[in-house]
């Protein structure tokens, strides 16, 4: 039985020329629907379709239809969808109301005018059913990504809602806190519930649904799920230049802030024409270890060293960086102030941006924001190639080229150090796995696949 | 802890504060306010608010040192023909401008419970129902205060490993800009999350108790029993106001204002849960 069916719906935002979504025609199932496509394909747009976000709260024009559990979404403002539909965004640090976790997840209820009586009770069922009973009264502040990810779940759930929609929301986790998030979502289609998914790692998911949305520049086709293959793991790129000489290093190093130790006793070094690649779990240390490698953040103790050159660095969230009034300005901006000779085009179409490139980088999709970001820090040659997370909210085929740019970077003799989750980034790049965890430093077993 | 007691007393420390130019009285909610804080928080913790408040409070003095060319006791004086800074330095504009650095400081610090003993969203749990949606609204907005010092980090970081360096104030507009639009785009994404969990639909209940225990009602009566004392206090001239200029004098005291001020010490007793 549908629950929710589009018809000819056509959406822009805004200002904007082309349509975000083109004359979608589709109808969702009760169970498990998986939404995928490439990034800046219109899976958020379509996700906030669901619940009225577009066009109620986005703005911007509609054509078409779009009913939803049997509520017109043109006609129904999402305040008052948000009784029927449930909905987890992105980031979890940026979808908190509240400090503790029990406040957080009442706000919905407070909003339904709940009778206070009952706000208690309907609190612990929806921390039971998102598996994190044990979080009530804790800080929200004191959470770890996956655990504040699943009290927006509880949050979502407590107004007990018949549809769920989540629009990516493992994309800032470790895997540990992803799988936590996957399994509570999933489980929500075994108590009756329906849930709409968008996701790049497929492959759990797509064994349990019952749906599959494809979405590709505003175009929305569907598909069997069970029949979907996936993008094929990364190549890795052949080295054409051996590593070289040491590239940077540190030295007994301790490090932290507010405090609070962060590293402590670290002996690491990083040559020319390598790639390091740090993982380990969200909070463990990977951040400040490239913040010490880039000269961004002073050690407690001990030395650091680093070769001579130009530093590329992707901070965490590199959306901080865009402040330029084009995609093509921001790369520019690099070479200019880098003073190095070169044309934004070549990284751009290195990074499939040229069709953006005199776009408003903040106007962007998250996964198109990163690619530019990228493309804002790796122009030219720089020395040392420092990235965190870089392959956060991306699809397979920016990350196929971010992988050959970096292994171009890295055969004309960058040092590459990078912080990721991403197993397929870690097999087609890495020379070498420092695990990063407590403080603590260890060079894992690692086999490069040939 | 109720926010509404916490109101209560600090809304008195104001009143006195503010309503007097005594420095006894001044000086005795101050040191009411430091312990409150000391009971409440502790002495490491609000550290860094004492610094700053000794900064402005020295800064307050300073200036009126300074700027305050008035009284009979000259320290030293500085010629006429230099511009802002001429003129005689006087023991009586020093001393008023401590008392101004004092004022400053117990007002201060007589806010701080709410930020350094209280939640965002108790302090808006204790608006009146009217008010509840503006104060969710204001109590989601301070969650994003700690976003925006981040960004400023990361931005500052990542702007220099592009070539940015600090060379006058439109040089910082490479820094200011992106992180005004990181704040407004996490404002939008925190107002989107709030809007599909149906803020705005009416009225709102809320799941936050407003009872208030014994010790609560007890700074509450303090605190009602301080204020009205020194207001009777004042009326009746026993509080009477200090005047430094033209001759610095001691300024005067009185029991029953002493005793309004005293009772501002109630949370030394009542607050010990938040160390």
């Amino acid at each position: 039985m549908a629950i929710a069916t589009l018809t000819h719906l056509t959406y822009w935002y805004p200002g904007a020329a082309t349509p975000a979504l083109k004359d979608v025609c589709l109808e969702i199932d009760e169970g498990l629907t998986v939404v995928a496509g490439e990034s800046g394909g219109g899976k958020s747009t379509l996700l906030r379709v669901l619940n009225g976000l577009v066009p109620h709260f986005h703005g911007g024009r509609i054509a078409g239809r779009a009913e939803v559990l049997g509520l017109d979404v043109i006609a129904t403002p999402t305040r008052s969808m948000a009784r029927r539909v449930g909905f987890v965004f992105q980031d979890p640090e940026l979808q908190t109301v509240y400090n503790v976790v029990d406040r957080e997840v009442a706000f919905g209820l407070e909003n339904m005018a709940v009778p206070r009586r009952e706000l208690a009770g309907r609190v612990e069922e929806a921390l039971g059913a998102a598996g994190i009973a044990d979080l009530a009264g804790r800080a929200v502040r004191t959470l770890s990504g996956g655990e504040r990810q699943r009290v927006a779940l509880a949050s979502a759930l407590a107004m007990r809602p018949r549809l769920v929609v989540l629009d990516e929301p493992t994309s800032q986790l470790d895997p540990d806190g992803a799988r936590m998030v996957l399994a509570a979502a999933t489980s929500l289609v075994d108590e009756g519930r329906s849930v709409v998914i968008s996701e790049h790692r497929l492959d759990d998911l797509l064994q349990k649904a019952a749906g599959l949305v494809v979405v590709e520049r505003g175009n929305v086709t569907t598909a069997d799920p069970r029949g979907w293959s996936g993008p094929a793991p990364s190549l890795r790129p052949a080295r054409v230049a051996a590593a070289g000489g040491e590239a940077w290093a540190l030295e007994n190093i301790s490090a932290g802030f507010d405090g609070r130790l962060v590293l402590d006793g670290v002996d690491l070094a990083g040559h020319s024409g390598e790639v390091v690649v740090l993982s380990g779990p969200n909070g463990g240390g990977k951040t400040t270890l490239l913040r010490l490698i880039a000269g961004s953040l002073a050690p407690l103790g001990g030395d650091v060293w680093r070769r001579p050159g130009r530093v590329a660095y992707l901070p965490q969230n590199p959306t901080v960086l865009l402040h330029r009034p084009t995609v093509r300005s921001e790369v520019s901006f690099t070479l200019e102030r880098s003073g190095e000779v070169g044309r934004p085009e070549k990284i751009l179409a290195e990074l499939g941006l040229l069709a953006v490139a005199d776009r408003y980088p903040r106007d962007l999709s998250s996964g198109e924001r990163q690619r530019a970001a990228l493309a804002a820090v790796l122009p030219g040659s720089p020395a040392l190639v420092l990235l965190d997370e870089p392959t956060r909210g991306i699809d397979s085929s920016a990350r196929a080229a971010l992988i050959a740019l970096v292994g171009r970077l890295r055969d004309r003799g960058a040092s590459v150090v990078m912080a990721t989750h991403d197993d397929d980034l870690r097999n087609a790049l890495a020379d070498r796995v420092i695990h990063v965890s407590d403080g603590k430093v260890a060079e894992m077993s690692f086999a490069v696949a040939t | 802890m109720n926010a509404r007691a916490v109101a209560a007393w600090s809304a008195c420390c104001l009143f006195i504060v503010l309503s007097t130019t005594n420095p006894i009285y001044k000086v005795l909610v101050l040191a009411a306010a430091l312990c409150a804080l000391a009971a409440g928080a502790g002495l490491r913790r609000p550290r860094r608010l004492l610094f700053a408040v000794v900064l402005i409070a020295a800064f307050a003095m300073v200036l009126n040192f300074v700027s305050a060319h008035l009284g009979a006791t000259v320290l030293f004086a500085l010629p006429d023909q230099i511009p802002a800074l001429g003129g005689p330095y006087t023991l009586e504009a020093l001393v008023f401008g401590a008392s101004g650095g004092i004022t400053i400081a117990a007002a201060i610090l007589a806010a701080a419970p709410f930020s350094l003993l209280l939640d965002s969203h108790e302090v808006m749990d204790a608006l009146p129902a009217p008010l509840s949606r503006t104060g969710v609204a204001i109590a989601s907005s301070l969650n994003l205060v700690p976003a925006v010092a981040t960004s400023f980090v990361e931005v500052t970081e990542a702007q220099r490993l592009r070539g940015w360096r600090p060379r006058g104030p439109r040089s910082w507009l490479e820094v200011v800009v992106p992180v005004v639009l990181t704040s407004v785009e996490g404002s939008i994404q925190l107002a989107e999350s709030m809007e599909a969990r149906g803020f705005g639909s009416g009225a709102r209940t809320s799941m936050a108790s407003q009872a208030m225990g014994r010790a609560d009602w007890l700074l509450v009566a303090a605190s009602g029993l301080a204020l009205a004392g020194f207001a009777i206090a004042h009326a009746a001239g026993w509080a009477a106001d200090w005047i430094p200029y033209p001759t610095l004098t001691l300024p005067t005291m009185n029991a029953v204002p002493i005793a309004a001020c005293l009772l501002l010490f109630a949370p030394v007793v009542v607050w010990r849960s938040r160390r």
